[in-house]
């Protein structure tokens, strides 16, 4: 059994807090996907994992056993790194056996599994290349190649896909995934792209200042965020966070805020007044030409991005609220147009002056 | 003034201070080249002779062959064998540059990868260098005549292997730190042992920066003048000590012999350089050039 | 999860893994197995050479006592004579002038090159080898070299007497007041090389964006030159400046082999004064004495140095900091 668990893990680097109490236990075959910004103590963690950094306290285990005092190449796992790492000056075919000749495979056996490693990630064809011919997209399946060759229990890839662009990270997302089916294997993957994050995981973990702020699937983690930065964090565009208060009005629960007013769900009704955050995703907002909804509001931008159309609202803060429209249904609206918005009751969400959701 | 106006007056500019440079940085090599194949009737003439006509191999049959027959005037030459000279300096300075190499570098991976060294020291370790050997030599001298490494080939390797250490540790270290960490750590993670991570990994990937610090050491070791001048007396000689004698001798100023001399001297030396010229920067700027 | 009050310090108490302790004791083995040997190499060979230094220059003792342990002890005498001996002044007046003057020009000149050639134009290459020539002959070969050009009637001469018209003879070599400059002029064209070589390469690892940014925020290339390059550059000046003065300081074999400190001391710079004492006057204490001294001196323009050339490699990498990879 493959199964990660980190326990307290706690990491300084004299007054500097990297990672902070964190706790997680990852399951057997599992695709968990570490994200946040930069600095959150991600790549820490991984390293921890790893070997390459030693926890200031706390254990990891693998498979039940303790690995704290294990070196990186006895913990049985396999990493691919941000910059891909390849040894530059052996071919592909020497770079991708190295592992196998550092557990003593015969030569024989160790042509054959290069071979139907490159097969799999579809590399045959550069086996005898430097890997300065290679491009960033093939040298990273190089990269994918040496650690798959091992068979480690568990992948770790430090976020693999940064240096690529658009197209190739698409691409080697795909991979990712698509080895992932197959070998069914833990992948344990650190991005701090939300994208990549909601694509490939079967869980995330968002960190933020070395600590776990959610861990959960992507369908929870998108529509059930615990905390104003969650929220924040995913979603494409960014979810509309409105800073505002709650107060009571005509009997009942009112969000207030410079530019808006909105009439809340009933549940909200119990609710004390005070300053809140309302937060509402772009494709929650349903907008129609003409008068009634929730709110008025003059239209100030139209993006026609072909497949959905996106527009901007003025809502008395420094942020636009932005509306998601499918089609170009809406395409032809005027700047300055006043339009009708509502906001889907059930997908309206408070948060309050900590960062913390307002659950009920 | 038009953008292409001004680039030219620039570009002539340019141009001339260079070549102004250029030929006093080279004239002098001329000069000495020029000599070496000059008639001794032509050494001191007046007004000079710039171009050797007609030239002649005679210097150099004298000064490297030890050619009794070519010394042409009463100015002639007690033979010192440069030739055994020249092998001496090629035996320690060839040695003496290894071993400053091989410890150099395995020293330079300590201190890259683990700190063995702090920056302080690593500042004090090329300051080093910098005191004047002339304040230790005469101690030194007495030192090693008590230990009977006077006069020794072993005697001067050693010093020199010791004075150039430094050299050696601050530019393998440099390029130490290119190789990235993630390399090492990734021939690591897939299980190999820390000695086979340096030899199989990160040595051959400074190959061709460990073979520019052997030669830019080796140049120091073959020039090197005033340790050489004391430490040896009549067993072993080097190149410059040498030369240096054909001027003390009372046979007066035999040009055209010294720079036979000095030519052989030097133009091993100009071609090192010149091979490794691009690794040249590297050695000199002991960290205060960023890459 | 909740974030609980500050947790105590006992709940971190940092455990040291058993892979930190055997990581230590590698790097323990590795101390005395590599670099005690070799520190103990230098120790035999220098502790005693400075005790002996040391021993001298308490003891007058010439090569006629015999043994060394039979010279008399004269405590700080020798000491005071050195200091009050004013051919001793004249030779660390000298010596500074040499090592400054020559510093200087070196500088200047391989400045000037430098910025004339960072950027790529035609025949640059071709330049490049000319200018690093100087530096890869050996300074022996550089003295004789100049004095069969500095010759009275020798081809400098004539050259300038040709090209300027006017009868231009100077007595490179045997004009007293002359001779320090002979001197520094060799080891300008020798060293220049040096500065050329990485004010170059600080030159050029200057990056190109702040600059353009100034171009196109209208500053004059002179402008550029004082606000942005020079401020970048001033760590490589610094060891520009200070390598080359320390070994000037040093500099024995051109004065020696071309002069011997003559005519008369014109040419004396502390390294050939104490080299005249020690091995031809066979005056050894006075000479370690002397030695003593210009080793305190020049330990403490050393240290002021390492101290500044630190200074500058800390503002550098601060300048350059790499984003934090620790993420």
């Amino acid at each position: 059994m493959a199964r990660i668990e980190l326990d307290r893990l706690h990491k300084t680097y004299g007054p500097v807090i990297a990672v902070k109490d964190l706790s997680i236990a990852i399951e057997d075959g599992e695709f968990v996907v570490f994200v946040g910004p930069s600095g959150c103590g991600k790549t820490t963690t991984l390293r921890m994992i790893a070997g390459f950094e030693d926890p200031t306290s706390g254990e990891i285990r693998i498979g039940g056993q303790i690995v704290n005092d294990l070196e990186p190449r006895d913990r049985g796992l396999g990493m691919v790194f941000q910059s891909h790492a390849l040894f530059p000056h052996k071919t592909v075919a020497q770079n991708i056996e190295f592992g196998l000749r550092m557990k003593r495979v015969p030569a024989a056996e160790r042509a054959r599994r290069v071979g139907e490693v490159a097969a799999m990630v579809r590399i045959a064809h550069l086996l005898d290349k430097m890997p300065a011919q290679c491009s960033g997209g093939e040298s990273q399946r190089v990269a994918l190649a040496r650690t798959l060759v091992t068979n480690p229990s568990t992948f770790l890839l430090d976020e693999p896909l940064s240096s690529l662009d658009a197209k190739l990270r698409r691409e080697l997302r795909a991979e990712c995934d698509r080895l992932h089916e197959e070998l069914k294997r833990t992948f344990i993957f650190v991005t701090h792209d939300q994208e990549e994050a909601m694509t490939l995981a079967d869980r995330i973990a968002v960190m933020r200042a070395g600590e776990i702020e959610q861990v959960g699937s992507p369908m929870e983690i998108y529509s059930n965020p615990v905390s104003y930065f969650v929220a924040d964090f995913f979603g494409s565009p960014s979810m509309n966070l409105i800073a505002g208060a709650l107060v009571h009005e005509d009997g009942g629960p009112r969000f207030r805020s410079a530019g808006l007013s909105v009439r809340l769900p009933d549940i909200y009704t119990t609710l004390r007044p005070g300053p809140v955050t309302l937060g509402i995703r772009p494709e929650h907002v349903g907008v129609r030409p003409g008068v009634g909804g929730d709110v008025e509001l003059p239209v100030r931008l139209i993006e026609p991005l072909g497949k959905d159309t996106l527009l901007y609202f003025n809502d008395g803060t420094d942020r636009a609220l932005v509306a998601v429209s499918e089609g170009l249904a809406l395409a032809g609206l005027k700047s300055g147009e006043r339009v009708a918005l509502t906001f889907a009751p059930n997908r309206i969400f408070l948060f309050g002056p900590d960062g913390k959701r307002i659950r009920l | 003034m038009t953008k292409s106006r001004r680039g030219l007056v620039t570009t002539i500019f340019r141009y001339v201070v260079l070549t102004l440079w250029a030929v006093v940085a080279f004239f002098p090599i001329y000069w000495i080249i020029a000599t070496s194949f000059k008639i001794d009737t032509q050494w001191f003439a007046w007004p000079p002779v710039y171009f050797p006509d007609p030239p002649t191999l005679a210097n150099y049959l004298n000064v490297w062959l030890g050619a009794e027959q070519y010394a042409q005037t009463q100015y002639a030459i007690s033979s010192q064998k440069p030739l055994i000279s020249l092998m001496n300096s090629a035996i320690i300075a060839t040695t003496s540059t290894f071993l400053a190499v091989t410890f150099g570098s395995v020293i330079a991976y300590g201190v890259s990868r683990y700190r063995i060294l702090s920056d302080v020291r690593m500042f004090q370790l090329l300051m080093l260098r910098m005191i004047p050997p002339i304040v230790v030599v005469a101690p030194l001298s007495l030192y090693y005549s008590a230990l009977g490494l006077l006069d020794s080939m072993l005697g001067l390797i050693l010093i020199y292997f010791l004075t150039t250490l430094p050299y050696a540790v601050w530019m393998t270290k440099s390029f130490i730190d290119e190789v990235p960490r993630e390399v090492e750590q990734a021939a690591e993670i897939l299980g190999a042992s820390r000695w086979r991570t340096v030899f199989e990994i990160v040595l051959p990937l400074i190959r061709s920066g460990l073979v520019a610090t052997f030669l830019f050491i080796l140049i120091l070791t073959w020039s090197e003048y005033l340790l050489a001048l004391i430490i040896t007396k009549t067993q072993v000689t080097t190149l410059p000590v040498e030369l240096s004698k054909y001027q003390g001798s009372t046979e007066g100023r035999v040009y055209g012999r010294q720079a036979a001399l000095a030519v052989g001297i030097t133009i091993p030396l100009m071609i090192v350089g010149l091979v490794i010229r691009k690794h040249l920067a590297r050695g000199f700027s002991f960290g205060m050039v960023r890459r | 999860m909740t974030t609980a009050a500050v947790p105590s310090a006992e709940a971190h108490a940092p455990r040291t893994s058993t892979r930190e302790s055997s990581r230590r004791r590698a790097m323990q083995r590795f101390r005395w197995s590599i670099l005690g040997p070799l520190i103990a190499l230098i120790a035999v060979v220098l502790l005693p050479v400075l005790f002996l230094q040391l021993y001298f220059s308490l003891h007058q003792w010439t090569v006629y006592l015999g043994t060394w342990w039979d010279a008399e002890w004269v405590g700080l005498d020798l000491f005071k004579d050195v200091l009050t001996d004013p051919r001793f002044g004249w030779a660390v007046v000298r010596s500074l002038i040499f090592a400054t003057g020559s510093t200087l020009g070196c500088f200047l000149i391989g400045f000037a090159l430098a910025y004339l050639m960072y950027k790529p134009f035609r025949g640059q290459a071709l330049y490049y080898i000319i200018f690093i020539l100087p530096m890869l002959t050996v300074p022996v070969v550089v003295a004789y070299t100049g004095e069969m050009l500095l010759y009275q009637s020798g081809p400098i001469n004539d050259l300038i007497t040709r090209l300027s018209g006017v009868e231009f003879k100077p007595q490179w070599l045997t004009n007293p007041n002359i001779a320090l400059a002979t001197v520094m002029l060799l080891e300008i064209w020798n060293w220049t090389p040096f500065s050329f070589i990485i004010m170059l390469a600080g030159l050029a690892a200057i990056p190109k964006e702040p600059i353009e940014a100034a171009q196109i925020l209208g500053a004059s290339k002179w402008r550029i030159f004082w606000e942005v390059q020079l401020p970048l550059l001033r760590p490589v000046i610094f060891l520009a400046l200070v390598l080359r003065f320390l070994e000037a300081m040093a500099e024995f074999p051109k004065t020696w082999a071309l002069f011997q400190g003559g005519p008369g001391t014109a040419t004396e710079t502390l390294p050939v004064y104490i080299f005249l004492t020690t091995w031809q006057y066979f005056e050894i204490s006075k000479g370690a004495a002397m030695s003593y001294l210009v080793m305190m001196l020049m330990i403490v323009i050393v240290l002021t140095a390492i101290a500044l050339l630190r200074r500058e490699k800390r503002t550098l990498d601060a300048m350059y900091a790499q984003r934090q990879t620790e993420t």
